[in-house]
C-alpha cells in the first residue's frame, strides 16, 4: 500500500496522513510505503500485536520519524531523515538509508536505529534502560555531531567512523555530559573533551567483541554496506568504549579535586615561593599543625607550684610579719613546740603583745574570719609565754646602743641581741617595758606576763641601763661609743589643746603612770570626763571607776576611735561616750566643762588624752624631724647613715607598730653590721579568691582553743598543705609529689602530660598553684 | 563598716548580664580540663563548688549533714574575661559536658567600656536580620522566550573585566590594508579578565601566615589547576619578597593604604618582579569602620610582622583614616593613581577603594574623568575588620546595595557604565548566600565582588557570627588560628586545608553562579546591571534599588 504525502499537488498534514496510516494497519496493511513531504511521526505508534508492519519512507521524512515506534515495526528511510529520528523509541527497527539529523533517539528505550551516515547534534541523549525489554541499540556508520549522548542512561550506540567529518575527532564536541549508564561503542580519534567526571574510555572485553561483531553483520546488511565488515570487525584494538561511571565510584570521586593540596604545596607553590612556604624564611618553627590540646613547649599556660609565693593576710598585716600559717603547718606536722617557739623569732614578747594587748590585726584580716572565725593567733601568742629565749648567735663584736626601752627598743635590741650583737638599752624610767609598764592598766596586762617576758632580755644578754636619761651630751657619748644607734623613745609629752581652763586638765599619760606607779589619785564620789574617747581614754576611763569615780563621761570630737576589748571594759563600768563635742572651756571652780555646742557637763576632774608627742630634745641638729616626729624611711633610717628610729618617736601607733619596726629595724642594722645586702619583704598579701574557703565547714559554735583544732582550721594561704588535691585532681597524672633533703618536699609537673587546664590551680585549696603563661 | 567578704558582690556583675552563657553539665563532665586549657580569653576556669545539705532518714526528725565538695568548670563575672561565644569548649569536650548559650537579654554594651576604654572587636557588623542583598531574588527565569542555559550542560566563561575599557570609538584602532592594528602611540590602559569574585584586602598581619599563605596557595591552585582566575587582595601589610618575586604575583592586587606598610619591601623587590601584580588598589576607607584607620593591635605585631612591615614589635600600628599629604579628591586621587600607575610603568590598573558612603558619587563623578583610574571599589557597612571601636562597626557605615546601585545608574547616565567597573564589597555572603549576593550586586550594576569575612568563615571554620560570636580578631587569641600571630594558635591552621577549602568555595560558587545565569541566557558576559531580573518582595527596596516589586 502507498500513502501519498502530496495529493494534488497539495501537502497532506501531518494529522491526515497519520491518521490514513493507521487506519491502513487497523485494517490489516502490513506493508506500507509513504512518499513523504516532510511530514512528522511517520511510522510511530503503531501497535502491530506480535505482527510485523513494514514502513518504508521514500521523499522526504519529516521531524521524529518512528517517535514512540513499537516492536514489530520496521521502518526504512529512504534518504536522510530530519531532527529527532526515533524519538522515545519503545521497539521500532528504524534504518535510515543517509544522514540523521540532530536528536536520533533522544529519549529512546528499546528498538534500534540503523543509520548509513553520520548523526547531528545532541543524538542518543536522555536514552533510558527498562529490564522489561532487550536494550535500545543505535548504529551510525560515520561520526557524531556534538553533545553527543548527554545524560544516556541506557542502550548501546556504535560509532564506526568509517570517512568522518572530522578526521580527529569522531565523537563530536563534549559528548556523554551527564552520561550514567549504557555503553558506546566507537572507533577512531576523538578529543579529550569529553565529560570525564561522568564516563570513562576503556579496552573492550572479548564479550563486547563477541557481541559486536556478531551484531555488526546485520547492521551492515541493512544499511547496504557489508563492505566493510572486514575493515570493521578485523581488530578489536581500533575500538574503545565508553561507559559511565557507577554511582559508587562517583561518590567515591564527589568533591576529589584534580590534585591534591599537599601535593600542589610542593610541586608547584614552593617551587615558586621557595622551600617553607611563602613564610618559610621568617618561621622558626616548622610546618606542622598542632591539635587543640598540647603538652609540653606549645601549651599556652603552665601550672607552677609557687609555694609561699604570697604572704597569708595574717603575716601581711602583722607589722612583725609574724607567721601564723607555719606555727599551723609545723602542729599539723606534730612539731608544736617547735611551731610556738616560732615566735620569738619574730617578737620578745608574744603574751604579752599577741596574746593579751595587741588588737591582733592578724586576726582581723585572717580568711578564715571570712567563713567563721578568725583564727585565733592570740591563743598561740599567749601560749608562748614560759617559752625559754632562743639560742643567741656567735657574738660579733659589734655594738648598738637602743634608747627607750619601750616596745619599740626592746624588739630592736632582741632581735639585735639575738643575732649576736653586743646591744647597750638605755631607759629613762626604772624598769623596761615603756608604755607596756607604765600606762596600760594591770587589769588588761596583768603584770606577771610582763615581768616573765622581760625576764628573757636578761638570757640573751641585753645589757639594760635603766634610769638613763639621755640628754644631747649623753646621746653624743652613746653615739660615739656604738656603732649604731636606735632611737625608740616613744612619746611620752601629752597633747592638749589651749582652751580656757586647760592648765586645770590631768594629761591621760600621766593619770595612767600614776596608777601603774602604784601612786593614784582617790577619786572617790567624782564626776571625771575625758576628753578623747580613744582606746587610751578608755582605759583611763577604767582607771577612774576602778578608783573611785561615781561617773566618767569620755568626749569627743568625733565617732570614737576606740575599739574591742578597751572600749567594752569602759562600757561595762558605766562610762559614757559622748560626741561630737567640741571643747570650750573648763571651768575648775564651778566644776564645769562647756562645749562648743552650748552644752556642758559637770566635771570634778577633766583628763585630756588626745595623744602624746616624742620628747627629742637630746636629738643633734643633723637628724632631721618633722612636726615634732623623727623622720625616717620604711627600714627606720634617719638622716644621720649610723642613726635609726622606730615607734612612736617616728610616729604614733600600736605597740605591735613599733615591734614590727624594730626588727625591721633590726634586720637593715644586721645586714650593715654584717656586711651584706638587706632585700626588704617584698611579697604581697594572697588576694582572698585564691584560697579556696569551700572545702572548710563553717564552725557553727565558739571553738574552745587547741593549738591542734586551731591548726587544722588554718587554710593556709598561699602555703601548700601538702594535701595532694592536686595530684588526685590532675586528669592525667602530671603532678607528683618529690621528696627533697630536711623533710621538705616540693610538687613537680610532668611537662609531657600537662595539658595546661589550669585544675590544679582552680582546686588548690590554699591558691598555691598558678598558671602562668607558657613562654 | 561591713566586713570585706559581705561586700563581695556589691559591684559584680551577674551572668545574667553577659552575652554568653557556660552550659556546663556535672553529670557528664570527666573534669579533663580540654575545655579550661582552650579557653582563649579564659572566660572559664576550674573551681571548687560545695554543696552541704542536711536530709533526715528516720521516722523522726534526725538531722543528717552532708558536706559534698567537687570540682567544678566555672564562668568567670569578670567583665574583662567575658565568654565571647565561640565554643571551642564545646569543640573540644569529649562528652558534650559544656557549650556557650547565646543570651538575648545581655547586658554586655552597657559594661565593656572599662577603664573608659570603649568596647573594640573584630569581626562585622553585629546585625543578625536579613540583608537586603538577601531579600533580592532572580524573578527573570527565561524558559520559552529566550534560549536558557542548562548550568549542569554548557560550558560558562564567568569572568569580568578589571582595568579601564575604554569605549569603542575612543579605542586606538586603525585599518590597515585588510588588518585592523593598534596605535603603539596610544594608550590603552591595562585591563584584566578576572573571575568576578575576589578574596579583598585582608593583610599579613590581620590574618596570621597560616591563613594568610592558605589562601594565596588557594587562589594560586585556582588559576593554575582549576583555571579559575580568582584574584586576592593583599591588604595593608606588604607582602614577603618571596611572593612579589614570585610568578604567582600576578594572581594579586597589592594595596596601599594611609599606613603604607611593607611598601619598603615592595619597591626594593620592583627590579627583581619576573610578572607584574594583577592591580593596585589604594584604600581610602573600609566598610567595617568608615572614617576610622586601620589598626593592628600591639598584640599581633610580633616578629614575622614587624620585619614584613617594617615597623618596630609589640606597638599598635595604626593606618590614619586619612592619607597624611592628601588634602583633596582631586589631589588624593591624581597622585596616587598616577604615582602607582608609574611604579609599573603604566602596565597595572590602578584603583581605589572607599567605604560604602553618600558620598560616593562624587568619588565616582571625578574617577570618571580619571583615563588612569581603572576601578572603583565600595565596601559596604557590612564588611569585616581586624580591630575596630564597636560603635564604628555597628553604627557607621552605608549599605552596599543602594551605594552601587546609584553609582551605576550615574555611570549610564554618563554612558561609561562599561568603561569604568564598579567593585562592591561588604556583607558579600553574609548569610552563607555567597554566589546569589555576588550575582544581585552584579546585576545591580557590580562587574565583580570582594568577599573577606565569608572565606574565613568557610575555608576556616571562623567562628564569629552577627551575635558577636568570638569576634577577638583584634585581641590575636583567635582560637582558629586564622587572626592571630600566636604560633601555638596559628598552627591548628593547616595551610593546605585552608587552600583546599578556598579551592571548594569557589568552585560551588562557580556552580551555583552559573545555575543563576544559565536562565539568563549569560554564558560569557556577565549581567551586569542587569536589574531586570531581579525582583524583591519589599516595595521600599524595589523602588530605591529601580528594581521590580514582586509577590
Amino acid at each position: 500500500m502507498i500513502i501519498k504525502g502530496n495529493v494534488n499537488g497539495k501537502r497532506v498534514s501531518s494529522k491526515d496522513l497519520d491518521e490514513q496510516l493507521q487506519k491502513a494497519v487497523k485494517e490489516g496493511t502490513r506493508e506500507l510505503t509513504i512518499q513523504a513531504n516532510g511530514q512528522h511521526g511517520i511510522g510511530g505508534r503503531i501497535w502491530p500485536r506480535g505482527e510485523k508492519v513494514k514502513v518504508t519512507i521514500e521523499g522526504t521524512a519529516g521531524q521524529r520519524v518512528g517517535s514512540m515506534g513499537m516492536e514489530g515495526t520496521e521502518i526504512t528511510v529512504k534518504g536522510s531523515s530530519s531532527d529527532d529520528t526515533g524519538w522515545i523509541n519503545c521497539g521500532a527497527a528504524i534504518t535510515v538509508l543517509g544522514d540523521v539529523a540532530n536528536g536520533a533517539h533522544n529519549a529512546g528505550a528499546q528498538g534500534i536505529l540503523y543509520v548509513q551516515g553520520g548523526g547531528g547534534a545532541r543524538c542518543d541523549t536522555m536514552t533510558k534502560k527498562n529490564p522489561r525489554f532487550p536494550d535500545l541499540q543505535s548504529w551510525y556508520f560515520r561520526d557524531m555531531g556534538d553533545s553527543f549522548a548527554e545524560f544516556k542512561a541506557g542502550g548501546i550506540a556504535v560509532v564506526c567512523g568509517v570517512n568522518p567529518r572530522d578526521p580527529e575527532n569522531i565523537l563530536g564536541y563534549r559528548p556523554c555530559v551527564g552520561m550514567v549508564g549504557g555503553t558506546i561503542y566507537f572507533r577512531g580519534p576523538i578529543k579529550d573533551e569529553y565529560s570525564k567526571a561522568d564516563v570513562r574510555v576503556v579496552d573492550l572485553t572479548p564479550q563486547d567483541w563477541e557481541w559486536l561483531t556478531a551484531n555488526m553483520r546485520p547492521y551492515l546488511q541493512a544499511i547496504d554496506r557489508m563492505s566493510h565488515y572486514q575493515e570493521l570487525t578485523k581488530d578489536i584494538n581500533a575500538w574503545k568504549k565508553i561507559i559511565a561511571y557507577t554511582p559508587a565510584e562517583k561518590a567515591k570521586a564527589k568533591g576529589k579535586l584534580k590534585m591534591g593540596l599537599t601535593e600542589f604545596r610542593l610541586n608547584v607553590w614552593e617551587k615558586e615561593v621557595g622551600k617553607g612556604g611563602m613564610f618559610g624564611a621568617y618561621l622558626t618553627h616548622d610546618r606542622s599543625v598542632l591539635p587543640y590540646i598540647t603538652t609540653g613547649e606549645e601549651r599556652r599556660w603552665k601550672p607552677v607550684w609557687k609555694n609561699d609565693k604570697y604572704l597569708p593576710p595574717c603575716a601581711y598585716a602583722c607589722p612583725s610579719r609574724i607567721p601564723s600559717h607555719k606555727r599551723a603547718t609545723l602542729i599539723r606536722q606534730g612539731r608544736t613546740a617547735e611551731a610556738l617557739a616560732l615566735v620569738l623569732q619574730y617578737s620578745p614578747l608574744p603574751a604579752t603583745v599577741c596574746g593579751t594587748v595587741c588588737p591582733n590585726l592578724c586576726m582581723t584580716d585572717c580568711t578564715r574570719g571570712r567563713i567563721d572565725q578568725p583564727l585565733n593567733i592570740k591563743e598561740y601568742g599567749a601560749a608562748a609565754l614560759n617559752l625559754k629565749a632562743p639560742k643567741k648567735a656567735k657574738a660579733t663584736g659589734q655594738s648598738v646602743a637602743v634608747i627607750g626601752g619601750g616596745p619599740g627598743g626592746l624588739s630592736a635590741a632582741w632581735q639585735l641581741g639575738l643575732k649576736g650583737h653586743t646591744v647597750d638599752l638605755y631607759e629613762t624610767s626604772s624598769k623596761i617595758g615603756g608604755k607596756l609598764e607604765m600606762c596600760i592598766p594591770r587589769e588588761r596586762l596583768p603584770k606577771r606576763i610582763l615581768d616573765k617576758e622581760l625576764s628573757r632580755f636578761a638570757e640573751i644578754g641585753v645589757k639594760v641601763h635603766v634610769n638613763s636619761v639621755v640628754d644631747k651630751k649623753k646621746f653624743e657619748k652613746i653615739y660615739k661609743d656604738h656603732d649604731v644607734v636606735v632611737i625608740a623613745v616613744g612619746a611620752h609629752e601629752a597633747r592638749v589643746i589651749p582652751f580656757p581652763g586647760s592648765e586645770n586638765v590631768v594629761a591621760g599619760i600621766d593619770y595612767l603612770k600614776e596608777v601603774n606607779f602604784g601612786k593614784p589619785r582617790n577619786l572617790k564620789g567624782k564626776k571625771v570626763v575625758v576628753i578623747g574617747a580613744g582606746n587610751a581614754g578608755m582605759d583611763i576611763a577604767c582607771q577612774a571607776y576602778d578608783h573611785g569615780a561615781e561617773s566618767v563621761i569620755a568626749v569627743d570630737v568625733q565617732k570614737p576611735a576606740s575599739f574591742g576589748k578597751e572600749q567594752e571594759m569602759a562600757k561595762e563600768r558605766g562610762t559614757q561616750i559622748l560626741f561630737p563635742k567640741v571643747t570650750e572651756k573648763y571651768d575648775a571652780k564651778a566644776k564645769k566643762i562647756y562645749f562648743m555646742d552650748g552644752t556642758s557637763l559637770d566635771a570634778d576632774m577633766v583628763i585630756i588624752s588626745i595623744g602624746e608627742k616624742p620628747v627629742l630634745d637630746f636629738l643633734p641638729a643633723d637628724i632631721h624631724a618633722d612636726r615634732g616626729y623623727i623622720v625616717v624611711n620604711d627600714l627606720g633610717q634617719t638622716s644621720d647613715v649610723k642613726v635609726f628610729a622606730i615607734g612612736d618617736a617616728t610616729k604614733p601607733g600600736l605597740v605591735t607598730h613599733a615591734i614590727g619596726q624594730g626588727k625591721i629595724a633590726a634586720d637593715k642594722i644586721n645586714s650593715l653590721l654584717m656586711n651584706y645586702d638587706y632585700v626588704p619583704e617584698e611579697r604581697t598579701v594572697i588576694p582572698y579568691e585564691r584560697v579556696k574557703t569551700q572545702y572548710y565547714e563553717v564552725c557553727r559554735t565558739d571553738v574552745k582553743f587547741t593549738p591542734r583544732k586551731e591548726a587544722d582550721r588554718c587554710m593556709s594561704c598561699g602555703s601548700c598543705r601538702d594535701c595532694g588535691m592536686c595530684v588526685e585532681s590532675c586528669y592525667y597524672g602530671a603532678i607528683t609529689r618529690k621528696k627533697l633533703a630536711n623533710k621538705s618536699y616540693e610538687y613537680v609537673v610532668d611537662e609531657s602530660k600537662c595539658i595546661g587546664c589550669g585544675f590544679c590551680a582552680g582546686v588548690c585549696p590554699c591558691g598555691v598553684w598558678e598558671m602562668a603563661e607558657n613562654v | 563598716m561591713e566586713p570585706a567578704s559581705r561586700l563581695d558582690q556589691n559591684h559584680k556583675l551577674s551572668l545574667k548580664e553577659f552575652p554568653y552563657i557556660i552550659r556546663w553539665r556535672e553529670d557528664r563532665c570527666t573534669r579533663c580540663g580540654r575545655c579550661t586549657a582552650v579557653c582563649p580569653v579564659k572566660a572559664i576556669e576550674p573551681a571548687v563548688n560545695i554543696q552541704r545539705t542536711v536530709t533526715s532518714e528516720g521516722s523522726s526528725p534526725e538531722p543528717k549533714v552532708t558536706r559534698r565538695l567537687t570540682h567544678v568548670v566555672k564562668q568567670s563575672t569578670d567583665i574583662e574575661r567575658y565568654c565571647i561565644g565561640c565554643g571551642t569548649c564545646a569543640l573540644v569536650c569529649p562528652t558534650e559536658a559544656i557549650f556557650p548559650e547565646y543570651n538575648f537579654q545581655h547586658k554586655f554594651y552597657h559594661f565593656k567600656n572599662k577603664g573608659g576604654i570603649p568596647y573594640m572587636r573584630g569581626g562585622r557588623r553585629n546585625d543578625p536580620s536579613v540583608s537586603t542583598l538577601d531579600k533580592l531574588k532572580f524573578t527573570r527565569i527565561s524558559m520559552l522566550t529566550d534560549p536558557a542555559l542548562d548550568a549542569g550542560r554548557h560550558e560558562f566563561r564567568i569572568r569580568t573585566l578589571l582595568g579601564r575599557n575604554l569605549s569603542a570609538d575612543h579605542l586606538p584602532i586603525k585599518v590597515e590594508g585588510d588588518r585592523l592594528t593598534v596605535d603603539p602611540n596610544v594608550f590603552v590602559p591595562p585591563v584584566r579578565e578576572i573571575y568576578p569574585i575576589r578574596i579583598g584586602s585582608m593583610s599579613i598581619g590581620a590574618l596570621s601566615p597560616h591563613m594568610w599563605e592558605g589562601l594565596a596557595m588557594g587562589i594560586t591552585y585556582l588559576n593554575e589547576v582549576e583555571g579559575l582566575p580568582v584574584v586576592m587582595c593583599s591588604g595593608e601589610g606588604g607582602m614577603p619578597p618571596s611572593i612579589l618575586k614570585s610568578s604567582a604575583i600576578k594572581y594579586f592586587i597589592l594595596q596601599i593604604a594611609s599606613g603604607y606598610f611593607g611598601w619598603d619591601e615592595i619597591i626594593h623587590a620592583l627590579p627583581d618582579m619576573i610578572e607584574d601584580p594583577c592591580a593596585i588598589e589604594i584604600k581610602y576607607g573600609q566598610g567595617a569602620k568608615p572614617g576610622d584607620g586601620g589598626l593592628l593591635q600591639a598584640y599581633k605585631v610580633l616578629g614575622l610582622i614587624s620585619k614584613i612591615r617594617g615597623v618596630p614589635q609589640f606597638v599598635d600600628l595604626a593606618s590614619p583614616p586619612t592619607h597624611q599629604t592628601k588634602y583633596s579628591i582631586e589631589e588624593a586621587v591624581a597622585k596616587m593613581i598616577t604615582s602607582m600607575s608609574m611604579a609599573w610603568g603604566f602596565r597595572v590598573p590602578v584603583y581605589p577603594k572607599i567605604s560604602g558612603t553618600k558620598t560616593a558619587r562624587a568619588v565616582l563623578n571625578n574617577l570618571a574623568r580619571n583615563p588612569y583610574a581603572a576601578a572603583l571599589c565600595i565596601d559596604g557597612e557590612d564588611g569585616g575588620t581586624g580591630a575596630a571601636y564597636n560603635v564604628s562597626m555597628d553604627k557607621m557605615g552605608h549599605p552596599i546595595a543602594s551605594n552601587i546601585r546609584d553609582c551605576y545608574l550615574d555611570l549610564v547616565k554618563q554612558g561609561k557604565q562599561n568603561e569604568l567597573p564598579l567593585i562592591a564589597a561588604g556583607g558579600v555572603g553574609k548569610a552563607g548566600n555567597l554566589a546569589a549576593n555576588a550575582a544581585a550586586l552584579i546585576m545591580l550594576g557590580a562587574s565583580a565582588v570582594d568577599i573577606g569575612k565569608y572565606i574565613m568563615q568557610t575555608a576556616a571554620g571562623c567562628f564569629g557570627d552577627e551575635y558577636n560570636r568570638c569576634n577577638v580578631c583584634n585581641l590575636g587569641k583567635c582560637p582558629r588560628g586564622i587572626t592571630t600571630q600566636d604560633p601555638k594558635l596559628y598552627r591548628r591552621l593547616d595551610p593546605d586545608k585552608v587552600a583546599e577549602r578556598v579551592v571548594e568555595v569557589f568552585k560551588a560558587a562557580d556552580v551555583e553562579l552559573k545555575k543563576i545565569f544559565a536562565p539568563l541566557g549569560r554564558s560569557t558576559e556577565l549581567p551586569i546591571g542587569m536589574s531586570d531580573a531581579l525582583g524583591v518582595g519589599d516595595k521600599d527596596i524595589a523602588d530605591r534599588l529601580q528594581i521590580s516589586y514582586v509577590c
